[in-house]
């Protein structure tokens, strides 16, 4: 990709933009998606639909003091917000947003990325942990017990989660055989990968959540145990580059799914089929921003259903399930895909052994949990006399006959009554 | 070459102040400006997988595990500058001036001759000439890889991990315990109490007052009364309080 | 321009922003001194003079760093491995099958230990 310069920064300027317009735009998606979910209305003062309530927040950001908390390291407490900022941004290089098009009023075409490496995927994955040093060294500077924990647990738990997503883009190369962005996206023209690679995909989208820090998996800024986590001590614009931070690596993994899995630009399926031009122009920005917006959708879903993982329960899940089961997964696609091109392996037999795994996997849910070590329920006449006293504190005796109806409901059925009767009369 | 000339400045005085910085955490992040300084002369030099690669591993993983190792040590420790080797000086000034022409002789035999090859090793894709030889002539330098990274994974298990004496208890035995405790000692089961309401700097600091007016000494967390920074939250305090406020005149 | 020059330009244009936003912060807001905001935060007590501990770390985050580069190289080697599969023979299959199992060794090793578990 050969762009002469002004090209070159008309599209960095563009992404610059786009990524804090979004971000503007997905914090107020987000409040009033969660205030729906909760039957709340959310933001709706400031501009159609409160649209500019992100933009009045991030004014009066500005407008507050900017503290330097004494403890800390001054050097380091500065940079680490710019530290954070800076990859968060340069992840978008190598996204595809289109395929060529024409500049408007101009002759001069390009391709709607800003730059096409060989090694593209590998290069976000290498930006994004350079973005893991903005919250450790954040949580460092601060000199603050809380802070410290905040950016341990933040960076600990990146970690942990890049492998599964690291794993999880192994089948994808596999079946593309190239790790440039463009390619994959080229390779997906006639299936999109989530339908075969569904277990990557899956775990992909799990890593994803883990790896940004968002519910349920935000430990880091759990603010019942460690107030704000690493950002605890920042106030003013610093926080908000925190913020900008968080929700442009939310756009980022989403964009990334999108061109692993979901066909990166394309048109959504079917619709190709009935008109001829959804894949050509400036079209495709739309359905990119479009499955985008899908998965930035599914963030604030998790966000508004799911409580927050236990840190054990969390590292437990990261490590002893996603891992495996990532590990697991490439093999059989390596082993399977290699046999298939070998010729030791037809088609229809693979088809036939991935319906009978999906059987035999759909079977285990039906299976009845099991119930730990506890000891079987056993027989009322077999156990002993009830002890009120035995677990130390009084507690009523289990068979205990339960009042059918709450007291004050009776009560106010029979003041309802009452009513009635005062009103026939 | 010009990505040469910009970056070899800067990555100088990283290595300065990887060797000169007090603190260990500001070492460390000299060493990561260094590596990422090396990771794009890698780029510049046609390596783009090596590049990526670098940052991914070196910059990555390595530097945060140097950084989780810093904060094991301690995050305000900084480097304790007495000697513990005798003779150190010496030696360290006759390996670095033996290592310094090495580097020197190295350095002058790859710049003063044209580099070759770059583009015939790219041709066919630099990751794919790339796996070639790693799953071809190098496949057991590839193999060794593991066994090196198993030693390391066995190397801190030994180091540093302590063995866990007994089962951990579930949420639903430690309840279980607090109970028998209750029946047994007398131990209260519940939350601590609340702290007192008269709060002037701190809100915690204040211990709450019974009905009597004496004062409940678990109202107030166990570090305030260890570091002895607990107010009386009594009369005697509301009259300070009042007579700061008013100096000169009786509060009642 | 080449393949990475327009990273650089997006760079600089993010720095600039960050740099811009950090430096113009303390001239628009206000300034009004108070002992307790220059504090560090907790939860309202008089801040511990260490954080917590002397400021030392559990010894489990060591272990996740180092199972985290372990299978970080294991990533980094699937990768060209994944690239290049169509032209690779089943000899090159095998060689990667035998590196998982040792890497899995380790992985089996640290967990069977405990290292992996937290509370």
């Amino acid at each position: 990709m050969n762009d002469p310069v002004w090209v070159v920064v008309l599209k960095a300027v563009l992404i610059f933009v786009i990524l804090v317009l979004y971000t503007l735009f997905n914090i107020w998606f987000e409040r009033r998606v969660v205030a729906r979910m909760q039957h709340r209305v959310g933001p709706n003062v400031n501009g159609p639909f409160g649209l500019l309530q992100s933009l009045a927040d991030g004014v009066k950001l500005a407008l507050k003091e900017d503290l330097v908390v004494k403890a800390a390291d001054k050097l380091v407490y500065v940079l680490a917000p710019i530290l954070a900022t800076i990859p968060a941004f340069l992840a978008w290089a190598v996204i595809p947003f289109g395929p060529e098009v024409r500049i408007p009023f101009t002759d001069t075409y390009t391709a709607l990325q800003l730059t096409d490496l060989p090694v593209g995927v590998l290069y976000v994955l290498a930006v994004t942990s350079i973005g893991v040093y903005g919250i450790v060294l954040a949580g460092w500077s601060s000199g603050s017990t809380y802070a410290l924990l905040g950016g341990l647990r933040s960076s600990a738990q990146v970690i942990s989660y890049e492998v599964a997503m690291g794993l999880s883009f192994v089948t994808v190369f596999l079946y593309a055989g190239s790790m440039s962005t463009s390619e994959i996206v080229a390779a997906q023209e006639d299936l999109w990968y989530f339908l075969p690679l569904v277990p990557s995909f899956l775990i992909y989208v799990v890593a994803m959540v883990g790896e940004t820090n968002r519910a349920p998996f935000d430990l880091p800024e759990a603010e019942g145990e460690l107030v704000g986590g690493f950002h605890t001590e920042y106030s003013s614009l610093k926080f908000a580059l925190f913020f900008l931070a968080e929700y442009v690596n939310m756009v980022t993994v989403s964009a990334i799914a999108t061109t692993l899995f979901l066909g990166g630009w394309r048109a959504p399926f079917g619709l190709a089929q009935v008109w001829e031009g959804a894949n050509d122009g400036y079209w495709p920005v739309l359905w990119f921003l479009g499955k985008t917006l899908g998965f930035i959708f599914l963030f604030i879903w998790l966000r508004g259903t799911l409580p927050r993982l236990r840190y054990d329960q969390f590292m437990t899940f990261g490590w002893k399930v996603l891992i495996p089961a990532a590990l697991a997964w490439t093999v059989a696609v390596i082993v399977l895909r290699k046999a298939q091109q070998e010729g030791q392996l037809d088609r229809t037999a693979l088809l036939v052994a991935a319906g009978v795994a999906a059987v035999v996997l759909l079977a285990t849910l039906l299976l009845p949990g099991r119930r730990g070590d506890e000891p079987a329920e056993s027989e009322p006449a077999d156990e002993p006399d009830f002890d009120a006293y035995a677990g130390g504190y009084p507690v009523p005796p289990p068979q205990a006959p339960h009042v059918p109806t709450r007291p004050w409901t009776q009560t106010a059925i029979a003041h309802h009554a009452r009513d009635k009767e005062d009103s026939d009369a | 070459m010009t990505a040469f000339w910009v970056l070899a400045p800067f990555m100088v005085l990283a290595a300065l102040g990887l060797v000169l910085a007090r603190k260990a955490v500001h070492a460390a992040l000299c060493l990561a400006v260094v590596m990422i300084s090396l990771a794009v002369l890698y780029a510049a030099q046609g390596a783009p997988f090596l590049f990526a690669v670098q940052i991914v591993v070196y910059t990555g993983a390595i530097m945060m595990l140097f950084l989780f190792v810093l904060m094991l040590v301690g995050v305000e420790s900084a480097e304790s500058l007495a000697e513990s080797i005798p003779g150190q000086r010496i030696g360290a000034v006759v390996v670095a001036l033996v290592f310094g022409a090495l580097g020197v002789v190295g350095v002058a035999q790859s710049v003063t001759g044209a580099v070759v090859g770059v583009d015939a090793a790219n041709e066919g894709g630099n990751v794919e000439g790339l796996a070639a030889l790693m799953f071809g002539p190098y496949v057991l330098a590839f193999e060794a890889t593991a066994a090196l990274l198993i030693t390391a994974v066995l190397g801190a298990m030994v180091l540093a991990h302590r063995e866990r004496l007994g089962r951990r208890l579930t949420q639903r035995e430690v309840a279980e315990g607090r109970l028998q405790d209750y029946a047994h000692h007398g131990t209260h089961p519940g939350q601590l109490p609340t702290p007192g309401v008269f709060a002037r700097h701190n809100a915690v600091d204040t211990p709450a007052l019974l009905p009597d007016g004496s004062v409940v000494e678990t109202s107030v967390p166990a570090p305030l009364r260890a570091r002895d920074q607990v107010r009386p939250g009594d009369r005697s305090e509301v009259d300070a309080v009042a007579r700061e406020l008013e100096p000169g005149e009786d509060p009642r | 321009m080449g393949e990475y020059a327009p990273i650089l330009v997006l760079g600089a244009i993010a720095a600039g922003f960050a740099i811009f936003s950090v430096a113009i912060a303390p001239l628009t807001g206000p300034r009004r001194y108070n002992r307790a905001k220059l504090d560090r935060y907790e939860s309202g007590i008089q801040p511990t003079p260490v954080p917590e501990g002397g400021g030392r770390i559990p010894v489990k985050y060591f272990f996740t760093a180092m199972m985290f580069i372990v299978f970080d190289i294991e990533i980094v080697f699937l990768y060209p491995f994944a690239v290049a599969f169509d032209a690779l023979s089943w000899f090159a299959v095998l060689a990667v099958l035998l590196f998982l199992v040792n890497i899995t060794v380790a992985y089996a090793y640290e967990w069977r230990r405990g290292g992996m578990a937290w509370d």
